[in-house]
């Protein structure tokens, strides 16, 4: 194999990408409106949902309740209704996402020491969103209730029973508990596994349907460097697209980086030969540039978007699916990504994650070099 | 004239329908959505994996501990006796949480103090730590309130028989097992539409551009009104016919039901097609090639995903940005689906979102047919 | 078809037209009539293709006047439509239609009525030599098919004036025959038939000729014509070995006034044939030349276009062309 010949084939290559404006664009660019849209478009925070009141008694206490949920910036009580049939109009609607009706009996019911209810009429339709409300919520019935206790007994002259039970929690390598740092390191992942398939499988697709491609094929070119030839300028861009997200995730973030830069650059570099070599594998297998692009995304984007672990956990996910995620590479890139920046573990621990990369970029360069070569037949 | 117009339906279908890979991307991407979505897709924390440290050893932490085993959420799996192989199992990712109770836990609450708990929680996955973290609080609370009411009846029987307690009574409406698949599969259908109509749309325009057969329509009497009409009246049929399978299918295989009227999502898909014409229509007027399109594409379609409640709620997203949302027809769009399919509500209440979508699509359509006039001169 | 003859159908009047600083067509006039073979003679880039555009009314012109069948192309160009047929230089039909769908497609376009649309196909079929493979994935066709298949789409609506635009690039020499042979018909039928070539030898079927170089006319009239009046002096066929060598030879030669290969011999333009054949003869087999002929010849077109653009290139300043 000859360093000449893929060298010029890679030339060329960048002379296309740095002519074609767009591409320069794309290249530059795309990793960080990604960055951003996801660190900011994503967010399982909940903050400011929307509620509405419905206090039946409106006494004292029932007051001091509902102040106390007014004051939880997971909250925003938006209105005050006297009747049911509001609330319905209003979740129907989408006004508030939550109602809480206090009984007409509150005060009386406590004062007398019995057990009270107060309805909390979830708008579901989100399912994390309302559990997270349901959970903030029985936070503050329960620390109002406690406090109710409190006062009851101590009023009765008994001794104050404290709440019992206190949690004391640390939080692990995402002290604030924010969304972006779960978020946006898993950006890189999505970022490479577009620019490295989507971008590759286009392009070449496009010498395909041009006819360009038989050109080169005419040549004495071996079908491993004109392979080479054509991704090394997608593995640099790749390389370095890498380091933009990864810079501008510690920078405009904040996100911590913990690891070692050499498990990144390692996993990258694995993780960049699976995706040009899925890109390759595309464009020779569907020839129009439609339906490479089309196939790329189904085959990396949505995959790292959905089965890496990047939005929703693995281990929640049915066991059929479960078994699926085992062959998608950006799991493991996920995981190392995540581990790179938020745990700073020792290599010793990725290493299955590691092996299971370099053994997928192995069998997808060969998988790829022989599919094309069966095309050049 | 209708006769034209007809030929060039019959034309576009013609090639649409006899590629092999166009046909498959009517069918093949939405049905691969909609199972991974359906299946892959939850955001639901359950079986979480547990460590727990007991320093303290007595009947009163083992009923703490038991309590925590019995709730879906946590799967104890570890009883451990030593602290640092906790470090170990949370880098590694074995665990997820590591409860500890303190050596003189039971003593405390004996003597009326407060007992301490710790909880580490691996929040790499804030949702994950953040659920987590609030099924602790109401394990923890559920136990301190039992505790105290024990503790009453054994100093005070008389009074400890009313004790005020206020529970929260939730009420999950629309969507009343919380599921996370009937709140992704309506999202889906909006995702499908946006990504094969824009596609497409931009695609049939510019390959005729690229490959030359613009200029031989242009030579024949067609007039402009005609032509557009024949490149995006196939789109918005197959766009139609997409909706309809995934709807098809979501209500048939994943039981997600449809509360509301077929008349009103029918409504909302034709006024959310438009805008989604007139996008694939302006991107052909700023694409000469067809990976330009492709490119152009994907840099409009992605944020628009992230962008519009898909996943995460709106209201979690930075105020700043929010106003993004409201100009993506693909946000009322979603609301109008989950509101139909979950809610089933009525135009009465939807007809904001649909006044929204029907304004962006036409002005959509207007720049875009603008343009692209001049753009054939 | 009752046309007029005498009444041309295709006027171009001081054509202009520029891109940014670039001139393509630079104050062109020309007159085509019905019935005729006009032909557009010009290296590439010379600003033929750009010519036909503007008559299809797919560019609009920078200045002047484009009319064809009596209607100002340049401002409306929608009115021509149905009146013209084109063909481009590009394959332009669908290769992802069979030959029948796209037959029937353009047709379509043209408004034919559903009830004449069999007999529409079945004669384009019959003209393009396609009959029965009209279920034939119009890619599939090798190039010969494809541009005759494109011809009778671009007339399937009888258009009085026809475009071709470099219509036989890539065409065999058999399928180009027949392809002229199809042209020829048509043109007795009565349609104007304007035509751009760079095969200097399909020139020579043209009733007339324009011939354009860098965006200007540099020699119109028919073929004959051409040949007669603008070749300065007297053609040479010489027939000889160590054709480099002679070329560089000859051009400093007893009488020479230009020199050129054509194929394997050259062409040797003089002021007077008789007396420089044997001068000629002489000079070669001093410079170790072996001559095995010398005759005259009559000039061809190519001659003809060699000698106007390499007298619009001398530095001393071109001739404009009759």
């Amino acid at each position: 194999m000859t360093f000449h010949r893929w060298a010029a084939i890679a030339w060329k290559e960048v002379l296309q990408i740095v002519r074609d404006g767009r591409s320069v664009g794309i290249v530059v660019a795309m990793p960080i409106i990604m960055m951003l849209a996801f660190g900011y478009g994503i967010s399982f925070d909940l903050k400011h949902l929307p509620v509405y009141v419905f206090d039946r008694e409106g006494s004292q206490q029932s007051q001091d309740l509902l102040k106390h949920f007014q004051a939880s910036e997971y909250f925003n009580v938006v209105r005050t209704v006297n009747d049911y049939s509001t609330i319905v109009r209003a979740l129907d609607g989408g006004r508030c996402k939550l109602a809480l009706v206090v009984p007409y009996d509150f005060s009386q019911r406590l004062n007398e020491g019995r057990p009270v209810s107060i309805q909390a009429l979830i708008d579901a339709t989100d399912g994390n969103s309302a559990n997270l409300a349901i959970a903030y919520s029985e936070a503050v019935i329960l620390s109002y209730s406690q406090q109710v206790r409190l006062d009851w007994t101590l009023r009765r002259g008994h001794i104050g029973i404290q709440a019992p039970v206190s949690v004391d929690a640390r939080t692990w390598f995402n002290e604030n508990l924010e969304s972006a740092a779960n978020i946006v390191p898993g950006v890189v992942v999505i970022v490479m596994a577009v620019v490295g398939t989507f971008l590759t499988a286009l392009t070449v697709a496009r010498e395909w349907e041009r006819g360009t491609m038989e050109q080169l094929i005419a040549t004495p070119v071996t079908a491993l460097e004109l392979m080479l030839g054509k991704l090394a300028p997608y593995f640099a861009i790749g390389v370095l697209d890498t380091c933009l997200c990864a810079v501008f995730g510690i920078l405009w973030y904040g996100v911590p980086f913990r690891g070692g830069w050499s498990i990144f650059f390692a996993s990258s570099t694995l993780f960049l030969i699976v995706v040009l070599s899925l890109g390759y594998f595309i464009s020779v297998v569907a020839k129009s540039q439609l339906a490479a692009s089309q196939a790329s995304l189904l085959a990396t984007f949505l995959p790292a978007f959905l089965l890496s672990g990047f939005l929703f956990p693995i281990d929640q996910m049915p066991v059929a699916v479960r078994v699926l995620t085992y062959i998608m590479p950006a799991r493991y890139y996920m995981a190392i990504i995540r581990n790179v920046f938020l745990k700073g573990s020792a290599v010793a621990l990725l290493r299955n994650e590691l092996l299971a990369l370099a053994f997928l970029s192995c069998l997808l360069v060969f998988i790829a070099t022989r599919v094309f070569k069966k095309k050049l037949n | 004239m209708l006769g034209r117009l007809r030929h060039m339906l019959i034309k576009e279908f013609i090639q649409v329908f006899r590629d092999k890979r166009t046909r498959f991307l009517l069918f093949g991407p939405p049905i691969i959505q909609m199972l991974i979505f359906g299946y892959a897709a939850t955001l639901e924390i359950k079986h979480m994996p547990t460590a727990v440290l007991d320093y303290d050893n007595t009947q009163v932490s083992r009923d703490l501990i038991s309590r925590f085993a019995a709730s879906q959420y946590f799967d104890v799996r570890l009883l451990q006796t030593d602290r640092r192989d906790i470090k170990l199992l949370i880098d590694r990712g074995d665990v997820t949480l590591a409860l500890q109770i303190n050596d003189g836990f039971t003593r405390d609450l004996a003597k009326g103090k407060t007992g301490h708990i710790q909880v580490i929680v691996d929040s790499s996955n804030s949702n994950t730590a953040l659920i987590g973290l609030g099924y602790v609080n109401e394990v923890a609370a559920n136990f301190s309130q039992e505790y105290q009411t024990a503790q009453m009846l054994r100093q005070s029987p008389m009074t400890a028989a009313g004790l005020p307690t206020i529970v929260l009574d939730r009420r999950p409406w629309y969507n009343t097992d919380v599921s996370d698949r009937w709140f992704f599969i309506p999202g889906v259908i909006g995702n499908i539409i946006l990504v094969i109509v824009i596609n497409l749309t931009a695609f049939a325009v510019v390959r005729e551009r690229e490959i030359g057969t613009l200029e031989q329509i242009m030579v024949t009497p067609i007039r402009r009104v005609e032509f557009i009409l024949g490149k995006t009246v196939p789109f918005f049929l197959i766009g139609l016919f997409d909706a309809l399978l995934v709807s098809a299918f979501g209500t048939l295989w994943f039981g997600v039901p449809l509360n509301g009227s077929i008349g009103v999502l029918v409504l909302g898909t034709v006024l959310f097609l438009l805008s989604m014409l007139g996008i694939g229509l302006f991107i052909s007027t700023v694409s000469k090639t067809q990976q330009q399109a492709m490119m152009t594409s994907f840099f409009f379609i992605m944020p628009s995903i992230i962008f519009s409640g898909f996943g995460t709620p709106i209201s979690s997203m930075p105020e700043t940005l929010q106003w993004l949302a409201y100009l993506n027809p693909l946000t009322y769009f979603l609301d109008v689906l989950r509101s139909v399919y979950l809610k089933g509500v009525g135009l009465d209440l939807l007809w904001q979102d649909m006044a929204a979508m029907a304004l962006l699509g036409i002005i959509m359509l207007a720049v875009s047919v603008f343009r692209f006039q001049k753009s054939l001169d | 078809m009752t046309v007029d003859k005498d009444v041309p159908s295709v006027v171009v009047s001081d054509l202009v037209k520029t891109f940014g600083d670039f001139t393509a067509v630079d104050h062109i006039s020309i007159e085509a009539y019905p019935g005729e073979i006009f032909g557009f003679l010009g290296p590439n880039g010379a600003g033929k293709s750009t010519t036909i555009r503007i008559l299809c009314g797919l560019l609009r012109p920078t200045s002047g006047l484009a009319a064809v069948a009596g209607l100002d192309v340049g401002r409306r160009p929608e009115a021509v439509r149905q009146k013209i047929g084109y063909m481009s230089q590009k394959f332009s039909l669908y290769n992802d239609l069979t030959v029948i769908e796209n037959i029937r497609f353009f047709a379509g376009m043209y408004s034919v009525p559903d009830a004449l649309m069999p007999e529409r196909v079945d004669w384009v079929l019959d003209m393009a030599g396609l009959k029965g493979r009209g279920l034939a994935l119009t890619g599939t066709l090798a190039t010969g098919w494809k541009q005759r298949l494109a011809l009778g789409c671009a007339v399937l609506h009888r258009p009085q004036i026809l475009f071709l635009d470099e219509p036989t690039s890539g065409v065999d020499p058999i399928s180009r025959r027949q392809f002229w042979e199809l042209i020829h018909r048509m043109a007795a039928d009565g349609v104007t038939v304007f035509v751009t070539t760079h095969y200097m030898d399909e020139a020579e079927y043209c009733q007339r000729l324009v011939l354009i170089y860098r965006g200007q006319i540099v020699a119109s009239g028919s073929p004959s014509k051409l040949k007669r009046e603008s070749m300065k002096g007297e053609l040479l066929l010489v027939e000889c070995g160590q054709l480099g060598q002679a070329l560089e030879v000859l051009q400093a030669g007893p009488g020479v006034l230009d020199a050129a290969i054509f194929g394997s011999k050259i062409h040797v333009v003089v002021t007077n044939a008789a007396e420089a054949i044997p001068l000629v003869r002489k000079y070669l087999s001093e410079h170790a030349v072996t001559v095995s002929k010398i005759e005259p010849i009559g000039p061809t077109l190519e001659d003809v276009f060699v000698a106007l653009t390499s007298r619009r290139d001398e530095p001393a300043g071109g001739e404009k062309g009759q």
